[in-house]
């Protein structure tokens, strides 16, 4: 019945935690996400680093990304143990894989539009590194005007 | 400098023209508007929470998100915009208020 999905999970362990503490961390979700018959596709461990806002008393902390195919049972049980981690200040879960088809389709779309031009134009369907336009630096350099006059 | 592309080029060479509607605000003749969308320009489908730089030149300051008639960016993509950004915030990348 539950449907086998691709969510992100990121969360801050508090900067008081050992480098083992986060390690354990891991693979205490290793194991739920193998209890629960999923897959942890990927993690990134960003390291320590500065937050925006202080929560609760830290300035900083460790991030961590993990990619997780899963049933949103999983991401339940995982929310719930992360809940009552006292060395976690915060975590949040995304669900990713409508976005990744989202843009994978965008993405293909664009491509086909392209080809489909390059064609009635009676070029190959591909652009050739020769013939890159080069209009980027004239709007960078617009950027630059505005963020002077937003920044003061 | 006088050569204007179709559609996107209305750059620093567009001083004397006076064709466009949205452009010329009556003061601060300085600040020009940007017409496109980064997001869009850039072809940037996943406008990605995690990623503090791209969102960055979106958020002054004070913390707020900027508005779209500043921007420029198209209505699509500010409402993606304002997931990341509130996504972004929660997990404490982008402040969400500095004074």
């Amino acid at each position: 019945m539950s449907q086998t999905r691709q969510y992100e999970l990121v969360y801050i362990v508090s900067p008081d935690a050992s480098e083992q503490a986060v390690a354990d961390l891991h693979t205490q979700i290793e194991q739920i996400v193998q209890r629960f018959n999923g897959t942890l596709d990927k993690t990134e461990n960003w390291g320590r680093r500065k937050l925006a806002y202080e929560i609760g008393h830290a300035r900083e902390g460790t991030y961590v990304v993990e990619t997780i195919t899963g049933t949103g049972e999983l991401m339940k049980e995982i929310d719930r143990r992360l809940r009552v981690t006292d060395t976690v200040i915060r975590h949040m879960t995304v669900r990713i894989d409508e976005d990744i088809r989202v843009a994978e389709r965008l993405r293909t779309q664009r491509k086909s539009t392209q080809a489909r031009r390059r064609t009635a134009r009676g070029l190959p369907p591909e652009p050739q590194p020769s013939e890159r336009r080069g209009d980027r630096d004239s709007d960078d350099a617009d950027d630059m005007i505005m963020e002077g006059a937003e920044g003061r | 400098m006088s050569e204007e592309r179709g559609g996107g080029g209305r750059g620093r060479g567009g001083k004397k023209d006076d064709k466009g509607k949205g452009e010329g605000r009556p003061r601060g003749g300085f600040f020009r508007r940007r017409r496109v969308c980064k997001f869009c320009a850039d072809k940037i489908d996943y406008i990605n929470y995690k990623d503090v730089r791209l969102l960055s030149p979106f958020i002054p300051e004070r913390g707020k998100i900027q508005p779209r008639r500043i921007s420029g960016t198209c209505a699509k993509h500010q409402r993606a915009l304002q997931i990341a950004i509130a996504r972004a915030r929660q997990l404490a990348l982008i402040p969400y208020v500095t004074d």
